[in-house]
């Protein structure tokens, strides 16, 4: 090593260290006693720093606990639209949307297939999404609805022996994974005043919260529910098919823990991917297919019930559920739920 | 109606609050008003002109507070500049909304140029020290003449100008009617009804407001109220309602009826206008005292003539297209759209979305239409002192010409301007300000009475004492 005033830097003096202890360890490895090992020495904050991040981090607004995000910040993130949001910089388009697909060059098209006979309502879904996207308290991006329809029935023959009688069991409970249909010609793209939202020319629609006013004109168009107003943010919200998980080849986080593969993502261009072995080996259905938006989110076997008896009455999680209804009211009504603002909204 | 303390935490909530209620209703009562002044200044309804300048300030006032609900009701108010940056026309009815506003607002200012200059110009010359002459003598914006010529144009800018605002206001008050008409995630919404029903609706609020202000403004002031002119408003109103009532029983039953209408339409009318939380305010509101109980009110002649009658059916109008407001609002929102049950949609007294900020609304334009009320020279034709008690008698006022104003809409004299100075005195031309008894300085009525024969005064005619 030569021998200069310059200072050596601390990595070229931790691999000196590092080289020297190899070499010794090496050495003494020749003589079959000990075994080697490289040393590393990590950075740590002291004490003191610590206690200086948690009083920054005490500084800063919460919301039920979340960290308000920042969004105006130079930190980094203000180019969110490259990192996260479009980090391949896809195409975007606001309306004719007709387009994709033809006039601009589509390389995936990312659908969702939904196996109902695979669900069990497990809700691990919601939870993971929740976890992935940091989805404030009382508003969720995707939701299973967990319908139970019937009673039980006397029968002097039933199986189910109570003090009351003999009964069957005549219940039948369905469920349904729910999600934006991220659709093909979607009307809540199309009225935003201010292209605050777009669809990606690979078919994921997404909102940029640094254009959006919190109109609320979207969350009116989408008929299926999908959109909602985050309430950290202020602004509006949705599925975003885990964009910044499939951009890096990975699956949606509803897709990877769902227990029993009741969800399937993939990309419909490609012949060989699942979603379009099962799109054309099996029937599949859409929700409100007559209102023309042309959904991409493609469910097997979907029970018509959970749509038409969708009530708080049939629910068996009601944390999802139309709470801000006069149904819920009449039941209960008085438990205080998670999000509770105090009716500041 | 459950507490509020978790409203908010349901997968579906009421997005559109009160402001959103509020504001179809305002645009609305800029459109009817705006239709009033055209009334006299387009269509050659000439009874109608001393109220045309009264109706065109209000409209102002009112259209200039309209964005403050839509603009209190967005999440993130600091970026509607967005709208003009990067506005998403013309696939977004909402984008829309702050070029037709712009638009609209310019129109406004052109025409009430045209409409108060003249006025201006004379208070300009004959009260030029106050602050009322400065403020007149700035809007004149120089030109002071109020020779025949000038008056000829003025009346033709105001005719071309009201032409354009009928389009422009059926605009403004229209596209909102289309954002819920052309909402097909919402089944009460999507129907092609829903503009043309705003826009009546709309004309209908803007006739009853004009006919409230101008019999508050008269009785405020002591005036002698027109009979001809609250019975002619009175039959407008008719027309309007039976329009309106037309369209709302077309809805009613292409909507209500389950033989008639899809299976999610006629489930959700049924059960918020016929069974549920909307009964009242849909049958009672909305159909009975807005549009029924006005109707059979004002059915006969001598009913439109009485000023008790009129104030409170105008009261009743109002009220009633509030209530339909709201109903179509809040009611296209308590329907859910993916479960069975009602969306509950609490009315909350402060707050976002609140009642308070609905009265604060309107307390703003009322401000500005006080001080318009006070800034506008817009009392030619109304400023007449009350006969007697005030208790007119019924039916002296449409068929023979009255004591006053308005008679003389069936006489029809071409416009020969006679010169100025005929009926004014040396003196009174040779004072220089505003600051001598009336009885020396003519009024603008008097000046105004000389070119608009349809104007008279009870000073010209029975002499000053």
């Amino acid at each position: 090593m030569p021998i200069n005033r310059e200072a050596v830097s601390r990595r070229s003096f931790l691999g000196m260290l590092s080289a020297t202890a190899a070499a010794v360890g090496g050495s003494i490895s020749l003589l079959g006693s000990t075994t080697a090992k490289a040393v590393r020495v990590v950075a740590r904050p002291s004490v003191a720093q610590m206690g200086r991040l948690l009083s920054y981090y005490k500084t800063k607004p919460r919301w039920a606990s979340w960290l308000v995000p920042e969004l105006n910040v130079n930190d980094g993130w203000q180019r969110w639209m490259r990192t996260i949001l479009n980090s391949k910089s896809l195409p975007i388009v606001h309306d004719n949307f007709s387009r994709i697909g033809t006039t601009i060059r589509q390389t995936h098209h990312w659908v969702m297939v939904i196996d109902e006979r695979r669900c069990v309502g497990c809700q691990a879904c919601v939870v993971a999404c929740k976890d992935e996207n940091n989805v404030p308290v009382g508003v969720y991006r995707t939701w299973v609805d967990v319908v139970e329809i019937g009673q039980m029935v006397p029968d002097s023959n039933g199986a189910i022996v109570t003090d009351h009688g003999r009964f069957t069991n005549n219940i039948k409970r369905s469920s349904m994974p729910l999600i934006c249909n991220h659709c093909d010609h979607p009307p809540c793209v199309e009225v935003c005043p201010v292209k605050a939202t777009f669809k990606r020319a690979d078919g994921i629609v997404m909102i940029d919260y640094n254009l959006c006013i919190g109109c609320g004109y979207c969350i009116q168009a989408c008929p299926y529910n999908a959109r909602f107003f985050n309430p950290v943010q202020q602004t509006a919200d949705k599925c975003t098919f885990c964009a910044h998980r499939v951009d890096r080849g990975l699956l949606p986080a509803c897709v990877t823990s769902c227990p029993t593969h009741a969800r399937v993502f993939g990309d419909k261009n490609d012949p060989t991917s699942e979603v379009s072995k099962l799109l054309s080996t099996v029937p599949t259905t859409v929700l409100k297919e007559d209102l023309g938006t042309h959904p991409q989110v493609f469910y097997i076997n979907r029970e018509q019930e959970v749509y038409d008896e969708n009530s708080i009455k049939n629910t068996v999680y009601p944390y999802t559920a139309n709470l801000d209804s006069t149904e819920y009211a009449t039941l209960s009504g008085n438990a205080p739920l998670p999000g509770d603002t105090g009716g500041q909204r | 109606m459950p507490p509020t303390n978790y409203y908010g935490t349901g997968l579906e909530q009421g997005y559109w609050g009160l402001m959103i209620v509020t504001y179809p209703y305002i645009s609305g009562l800029v459109a009817g008003s705006f239709v009033v002044a055209t009334l006299s200044q387009l269509f050659g309804r000439k009874r109608l002109a001393p109220i045309a300048p009264l109706a065109a300030i209000l409209s102002f006032a009112l259209l200039l507070s309209a964005p403050l609900t839509i603009w209190g009701d967005a999440r993130q108010p600091s970026r509607v500049y967005e709208l003009l940056t990067r506005m998403h026309v013309p696939y977004s009815p909402m984008a829309l909304f702050l070029l037709i506003w712009i638009a609209y607002v310019i129109l406004m200012l052109v025409e009430l140029y045209a409409v108060f200059r003249a006025g201006n110009a004379e208070r300009a010359v004959w009260q030029s020290r106050s602050l009322k002459g400065k403020i007149s003598s700035i809007l004149t914006l120089g030109v002071r003449n109020t020779d025949a010529a000038s008056l000829r144009r003025d009346e033709r800018i105001v005719r071309w100008t009201a032409g354009i605002g009928i389009l422009l206001a059926f605009l403004f008050h229209g596209y909102i009617g289309f954002i819920f008409g052309s909402m097909k995630a919402r089944a009460l919404w999507s129907t092609p009804l829903m503009p043309v029903l705003f826009i009546v609706s709309a004309i209908v609020s803007g006739i009853a407001l004009v006919q409230l202000v101008y019999l508050a403004v008269s009785k405020w002031y002591g005036w002698r109220i027109d009979r001809g002119i609250v019975a002619e408003l009175n039959a407008w109103l008719i027309g309007t309602i039976l329009l309106d009532l037309y369209l709302d029983v077309v809805d009613l039953v292409t909507s209500g009826v389950r033989g008639y209408a899809p299976e999610e339409t006629f489930e959700w009318f049924n059960r918020l206008y016929f069974h549920g939380p909307l009964v009242w305010t849909y049958f009672g509101l909305q159909l009975g005292i807005g549009a029924v109980i006005p109707l059979i009110a004002l059915m006969t002649r001598r009913s439109r003539l009485s000023i008790v009658n009129s104030a409170i059916m105008a009261f009743f109008v109002l009220v009633g297209v509030y209530a339909m407001r709201w109903n179509v609002v809040a009611g296209g929102q308590m329907a859910s759209k993916v479960t069975n049950d009602v969306v509950s949609y609490p009315i909350i007294g402060t707050g976002y979305d609140s009642i308070q900020t609905v009265i604060g609304v309107f307390a703003v334009a009322l401000l500005l239409f006080l001080f318009f009320m006070w800034g506008a020279p817009w009392r030619t034709g109304l400023e007449q002192p009350s006969e007697g008690t005030g208790l007119e008698q019924p039916g002296a006022g449409l068929e023979q010409p009255s004591e006053g104003a308005g008679g003389s809409s069936g006489r029809e004299q071409p416009l020969v301007p006679p010169p100025l100075v005929t009926e004014m005195s040396n003196e009174a031309l040779a004072t220089p300000s505003g600051a001598l008894p009336n009885e020396v300085t003519p009024s603008f009525l008097e000046l105004q009475s000389l070119y608009r024969p349809s104007i008279t005064t009870t000073q010209t005619q029975r002499g000053r004492s």
